[in-house]
């Protein structure tokens, strides 16, 4: 859940990147006749602008963003792709694809050759399609975590921004509230709530089904939305005491737009810094949570396949080994490229 | 009346039996046959049994065994005497810890386990028409402390299982209540404004018990600890976490659901007890763990002295294709696994047989992680087993196998359909809808299997993900929200001996309480009452006729498997019996370390 690397390159980065920030964010005032053509050719490349140029010579970064691309495309396509590949999430008679005496697949791993039909072979003791359930599972997984990461992200900001920028009684209240969220632990509260809901709608599995998966999201982002507040706050509270802020403020800028025009456009970077890094925390806190059995419910999700795939590790390892590597791959991909954007962003590696 | 503790099973719920079965033994230490095992008939009774316990040939004495249980049987939550209504649980408690009237004895050379007194001298003494019986106590028993145990003990002991509040999971709700003179009124000894219990009267060693009704089967009643002796001091609800012992095993310590370890008992002695063994020198019983680990234990036999109650199906096939499974036994368990239709909605005869040629057995079965013909059978897999109401090896079971409309049972969706059709349903027309263990996906691939018959023979479902605790909450109370919105229940039933009596009314009576599905017809019920009073030697036959009668002529229940269990066994532990007695469990008497 936390997200450290980010906070504390926010901290120390921020300030040497200022100068640069202040050239692009006020042109209109840092006019200068003489020396126009000059300023211009530094002034025209944005920080953001830098970050991804670097970003676009960093192989491991451009290997990751394929990889996550390739994830993502499964995920949006993933009806598509079912059909292209001929397979489905829907339940069969267990013994068309099973052999009943083993519970192992009759067709395709671990036991016969490789299914065109079934290019991830079949499950056991069912015999639903892996390939199906392994894209449906992608797409569980990549859908939740964006949404928890914007969903966290945003109310990060404005209560950061809120908190640095007013000060005084309502920084006290949002610091307050952040660090009362920060002692609460996590998983308990996964795990209490999970029971409560299967009783409020146990006879109405359809909403559980809806209601299960926006309740995981909300959980998610109510214990996710602290670190990226305290990032924000931290810098929020150093940005306003510059001048370009004072200014605003001096000649009369209304405080929503100080705090959207002014000072959020120099917090880009860290943000996109803990979005990439939230990103992967969420995939995987969503595949934890399903293997323990209080995550979605009524779709298919990785966890749900290890947690029954575990018992399958010696006779069919194939099984458990499509979720692992799938979670394990999207998860490096994305923990390298947050890597990889924060380096870019961060001044003190630019040389 | 053991229900069995509800697992992902076939019917969705299901499987560890709470109930002391007594059939006749079987399964010995050598039984490798993969097939469902016949269960062996009932054994007999030997009221001249005397101790000691004959001999297990090469039986050693020292060594400590491991006993895993694994996930889902969490083991014993109270080890009090009147509470004990579990297989796993009584094996414990009756083969170890405490004594009671009677017992069960092992002939060493066929396996046959026989009725044999315990504390009792004979194995009672009824009067002509059973409601009166007189037991006589031996001299000479010792508390683990060292103190006599009196009759005056015994008879507190069996008071206490009158107590259905404290007692709520134990046998004496089935038994003692309704037989007992009096018992349905008498709370126990612990209700407020308790008197003394007439119905039990102690004369010197002597107890005179006297029934409402005939209770020819009073002497295999006293096989469970409940009747039983327990301290005239001990509380109700503590009483349970460190009982005293009168078995040649007492506590050294227990942790509810999680550990129980076990040492001799110096008081207990052999020539008094005609059935239990004291050859280990300790027993470790270990609740609730991984299933995976327990089964991986016996395989790679790195726990040689471990045993294991139950290894689960892939376990069981992933050492078969390693070659490893030498250590592994399949052993039979006197139950059946029912899917109920709820009488009251589900009225047609032919949509109740419909049901049965819509439910995809072997399927549902495979997806659940069982094995179709290992561990769970019934006539889908060996016709002789057929589809009936007892379990293989009860005493007057005929199979239950006949043709519906032209057809064996067997799931045939173009069958079903044409049985709602003669009902006067259309494809899609009639609504079933019943609950599922969704905590694991086990239970929730066998739903999807069962939901998919239910489609292709013309039904329309609706079912419901269960995750709070066991299915029982939802089948046994009509208040429950979800026992509202379903229309079939279910239940695993066990023997509690071998004798009908203990199978047939718990599933058919009116009003009872794992007749889930709530059958009732009082034709039924009058011809239960009659066979009650018929000569005891004639009862089995009759219970077994009343069983095709109802099945061809209600069809209440929907058999959906008969239950065998995997053991695992560690190369180092000799004597090993699969304890059909009590429903199927390690027979803890006759183990010992090679």
């Amino acid at each position: 859940m936390r997200h450290v690397p980010a906070a504390a390159f926010g901290n120390e980065g921020m300030g040497m990147s200022l100068p640069v920030i202040d050239l692009s964010s006020h042109e209109d005032a840092a006019t200068s006749p003489g020396s126009e053509v000059e300023r211009k050719e530094i002034a025209g490349r944005s920080p953001t602008r830098i970050a991804f140029d670097r970003l676009r010579k960093d192989p491991v970064a451009v290997i990751c963003v394929v990889v996550i691309l390739f994830f993502i495309v499964v995920a949006v396509f993933a009806p598509l792709l079912e059909k292209l590949f001929g397979v489905s999430t829907d339940t069969v008679l267990a013994s068309t694809r099973v052999d009943l005496v083993t519970g192992l697949p009759k067709i395709g791993p671990p036991n016969h050759g490789f299914d065109p039909d079934h290019p991830f072979g079949v499950a056991p003791g069912d015999g639903t399609d892996n390939l199906a359930v392994w894209i449906e599972g992608c797409r569980t997984s990549l859908y939740l975590a964006t949404v928890a990461t914007v969903g966290s992200t945003a109310i990060g900001i404005v209560l950061g921004l809120l908190a640095g920028f007013l000060g005084g009684i309502v920084d006290t209240i949002i610091s307050f509230f952040i660090d009362l969220f920060l002692t609460f632990p996590f998983l308990l509260a996964a795990l209490s709530v999970a029971p409560i809901l299967n009783e409020r709608y146990a006879t109405e599995p359809d909403k559980l089904a809806v209601v299960s998966f926006y309740v995981l999201v909300a959980i998610l982002v109510f214990f996710g939305w602290m670190t990226v507040a305290r990032l924000v706050r931290g810098e929020a509270l150093a940005l306003r005491e510059r001048e370009f802020v004072k200014a605003a403020r001096v000649i009369g800028v209304p405080t929503w737009q100080v705090l959207f025009k002014e000072i959020l456009p120099n917090l880009l970077a860290p943000i996109i810094v803990s979005i990439s890094l939230g990103l992967p925390t969420f995939v995987a806190l969503e595949a934890g949570l399903s293997y323990l059995g209080i995550g979605v419910t009524g779709r298919e999700s990785w966890g749900v396949t290890i947690n029954a795939a575990t018992k399958y590790w010696e006779t069919y390892p194939q099984y458990l080994l499509e979720p692992v590597l799938g979670i394990a791959i999207l998860v490096v991909a994305l923990n390298l490229l947050g890597d990889a954007v924060r380096d870019a962003f961060d001044p003190k590696t630019r040389r | 009346m053991r229900r069995k503790k509800a697992l992902v099973a076939g019917i969705s719920a299901a499987a560890l039996a709470l109930t002391l079965a007594a059939c006749g033994g079987s399964g010995g230490g050598d039984d490798k046959s993969d097939g469902f095992t016949n269960v062996e008939g009932a054994g007999g009774k030997n009221p001249d049994a005397k101790g000691p316990a004959p001999e297990v040939p090469g039986a050693k004495t020292g060594g400590d065994i491991t006993v895993l249980a694994p996930d889902p049987d969490d083991g014993p939550t109270s080890l009090d005497p009147a509470g004990l209504w579990s297989v796993t649980d009584n094996a414990i408690a009756q083969d170890l810890l405490f004594r009671s009237l009677t017992t069960w004895q092992q002939d060493p050379d066929t396996g046959e386990y026989t009725l044999v007194p315990d504390l009792a001298t004979d194995l009672g003494t009824p009067n002509s028409d059973f409601t009166e019986w007189k037991f006589t106590l031996k001299d000479g028993i010792k508390w683990e402390n060292g103190d006599p145990v009196t009759a005056e003990e015994v008879k507190f002991g069996m008071e206490r299982s009158f107590d259905a509040d404290t007692f709520a999971t134990g046998p004496g709700t089935s038994y003692s209540k309704p037989y007992f003179l009096g018992g349905d009124k008498y709370n126990g000894p612990y209700a407020s404004g308790a008197k003394d219990f007439p119905a039990i009267q102690v004369d010197g060693n002597t107890l005179t018990l006297k029934m409402a009704k005939p209770f020819p089967e009073m002497d295999y009643y006293g096989i469970f600890p409940a009747m039983g002796p327990v301290p005239l001091d001990a509380k109700a609800p503590d009483y349970g976490l460190k009982p005293l012992s009168t078995g040649p095993y007492k506590i050294q310590s227990y942790e509810p659901n999680q550990k129980l370890v076990l040492v001799k008992n110096d008081q207990w002695d052999p020539a008094t007890d005609p059935a239990r063994h004291q050859y280990a020198d300790t027993f470790t019983f270990e609740f609730g763990g991984d299933p995976t680990v327990a089964a991986k234990t016996v395989e790679s036999d790195s726990g040689s002295t471990t045993l294991v109650t139950n290894v689960e199906g892939q376990d069981y096939t992933a050492a078969k294709q390693a070659g490893n499974d030498q250590n592994m036994i399949v052993g039979p368990q006197p139950c059946t696994s029912f899917v109920m239709p709820n009488y009251d909605k589900v009225k047609e005869l032919q949509v109740r047989q419909a049901l049965a040629f819509a439910y995809p057995y072997e399927d549902v079965w495979s997806a659940a992680g069982e094995l179709p013909g290992v561990t769970r059978a019934n006539g889908v897999t060996d016709d002789t087993l057929g589809f009936g109401l007892l379990p293989p090896g009860m005493a007057g079971r005929k199979a239950w196998n006949p043709e519906i409309d032209g057809e064996t049972i067997q799931y045939d969706p173009e069958h079903a359909k044409q049985l709602l059709k003669e009902a006067g349903y259309d494809p899609g027309e009639y609504e079933v809808s019943f609950v599922y263990d969704a905590t694991t996906p086990q239970g929730k691939a066998g739903a999807e299997q069962r939901k998919l018959g239910y489609e292709k023979s013309g039904f329309s479902v609706k079912m419901y993900p269960y995750t709070a605790g066991s299915l029982y909450d939802v089948w046994t109370d009509p208040n429950n929200k979800l026992y509202k919105k379903i229309n079939l229940l279910g239940t695993a039933w066990c023997q509690d001996w071998p004798s009908p009596a203990t199978f047939l009314p718990p599933i058919l009576e009116t009003g009872a309480a794992y007749n889930t599905g709530n059958f009732s017809e009082s034709s039924v019920d009058d011809q239960m009452n009659e066979i009650r009073t018929l000569p005891v030697d004639q009862q089995a036959d009759a219970w077994g006729e009343l069983e095709q009668k109802v099945m061809t002529d209600y069809q209440p229940v929907i058999n959906v498997g008969y239950y065998q269990g995997i053991f695992g066994v560690g190369s180092g532990i000799g004597g090993f019996n699969n304890d059909t007695t009590v429903g199927g469990a390690p027979d803890y008497r006759t183990t010992y370390v090679k």
